[in-house]
């Protein structure tokens, strides 16, 4: 559960924007297909990763007597696992808005993630995992307590991730194709100040790796030969009002132990409009399990849960 | 704040560079990732990421019905550690599959599958 999405949980102002889900991220291989690591929402698997930074750009629509306002966002992700198939992930933003009848800065609530990956069908390219996100209330800044901007109450919710690439299709050409989806329900720790809501995302991606790898290799220069094309969109449905959500097409390219990724963040309907305008998102990530295979990047316990691995 | 950001990312960009092991997935191969060539090649050679263990990285290649095909001598190259050799018993037209399974020098696993045919 993102911390945007909390804000507009927690906050009837709703002085900051909406990413309805998750910014846990991590990549995830399972057969042939590598589910690279999403910018919005997380991928359905575990692994040592690092995002640092994550900067996503808000413009926000003059509202209520308000002038219009902006809003920058600097985000980090540590994600680590304990075993090999379950891991931990730690969320943390600093904020900034101008305008909008509010100059706010400060650190927004820590959120931690679990997240057990299942046995995935490496024939299907299908994974799940599941995982339980809880966000700590009073972990951040006091200003942006004060003005509403995060969340006052701690909730917790219970997720569920999937991915599927599409290798099994009859058509080589759409085989690079893979969808990814992700379902959690936000339990507020008090309702009667923070209702429960449901959240949602889902994924499209066409993988030019895969299509080099394991389809047909493609005379092309080699830095297209690294791109993730994608779109992300958003959702959470509060009990009573409209639902907010966001489109994110975007591209993301594959290094070898890193990944840089941009995404477009568009209102997807009417009442997401009216609090935020079209903004971006920018992402450096680092795979740990690459870069330090030794230390910080391997599991603390050497086993699998499941007994696959 | 924004500072302190890009000193983050230097000193991580510097680390990916300097430090870098990662999985081994495939780069290229011979013949090409779902070519159809017309001569049966004698032999599939496969370059990756990242320089391989020779004990524990292996192809295998079937044809349509799932038999294998190749002479099970899949190695290493001496010269080259990203680059795996297996030869290739007499091929009829056909679709092939080549099967790798890997290990990078820093103990991580990758596998996959290519396609090629052989044109009559």
């Amino acid at each position: 559960m993102s911390r945007l999405l909390r804000r507009t949980v927690a906050a009837a102002s709703l002085i900051f924007a909406a990413n309805p889900v998750s910014q846990a991220l991590a990549h995830a291989v399972c057969g042939d297909r590598v589910f690279p690591a999403t910018l919005i929402m997380d991928d359905p698997g575990v692994g040592d990763e690092l995002s640092l930074p994550t900067i996503q750009y808000t413009p926000l629509p003059a509202a209520g007597g308000n002038p219009s306002g902006q809003i920058v966002d600097y985000g980090y992700e540590w994600d680590k696992t304990i075993t090999k198939d379950l891991g931990f992930a730690i969320n943390g933003d600093y904020l900034t808005q101008y305008g909008a009848g509010h100059n706010l800065r400060g650190w927004d609530n820590i959120t931690v993630t679990l997240k057990d990956e299942l046995p995935c069908s490496e024939v299907d390219e299908f994974m799940v995992s599941v995982g339980v996100i809880r966000d700590f209330a009073g972990t951040g800044s006091s200003q942006l307590l004060r003005a509403g901007a995060i969340e006052t109450v701690s909730n917790t919710a219970p997720t569920l991730y999937a991915g599927k690439g599409l290798g099994d299709l009859p058509i080589g050409s759409f085989r690079p194709f893979a969808v990814t989806g992700e379902l959690g329900y936000v339990v507020s720790d008090s309702q009667r100040l923070s209702p429960n809501q449901w959240a949602y995302a889902a994924s499209l991606q066409y993988s030019i790796p895969y299509l080099q790898q394991h389809v047909k290799a493609l005379d092309m220069p080699a830095f297209f030969t690294r791109l993730v094309p994608l779109v992300e969109v958003s959702f959470s449905q509060p009990p009573n009002g409209p639902a907010i959500g966001t489109i994110s097409p975007g591209v993301l390219y594959e290094a070898t132990a890193w990944q840089a990724g941009i995404e477009a963040i568009i209102p997807a309907n009417a009442a997401t409009r009216q609090i935020q305008g079209t903004g971006f998102l920018v992402q450096f990530h680092l795979f740990l399990d690459d870069l330090f295979p030794q230390s910080i990047g391997k599991p603390l316990i050497d086993t699998d849960l499941w007994g696959q691995r | 704040m924004r500072r302190s950001f890009l000193l983050a990312i230097l000193a991580a960009s510097a680390f990916a560079t300097a430090e870098a092991e990662a999985h081994a997935f495939l780069d290229h191969a011979i013949p090409a990732v779902g070519s159809s060539v017309h001569t049966a090649p004698t032999e599939i050679s496969a370059w990756f990421t990242q320089e391989l263990e020779p004990a524990f990285s292996t192809i295998e290649v079937t044809d349509a019905s799932g038999m294998r095909v190749d002479k099970a001598d899949s190695h290493v190259d001496p010269s080259d550690a990203t680059e795996l050799h297996v030869s290739l018993k007499p091929l009829a037209a056909g679709d092939y599959r080549v099967h790798w399974r890997v290990l990078s020098v820093d103990t991580h696993r990758t596998d996959g599958t290519f396609p090629f045919t052989v044109a009559p």
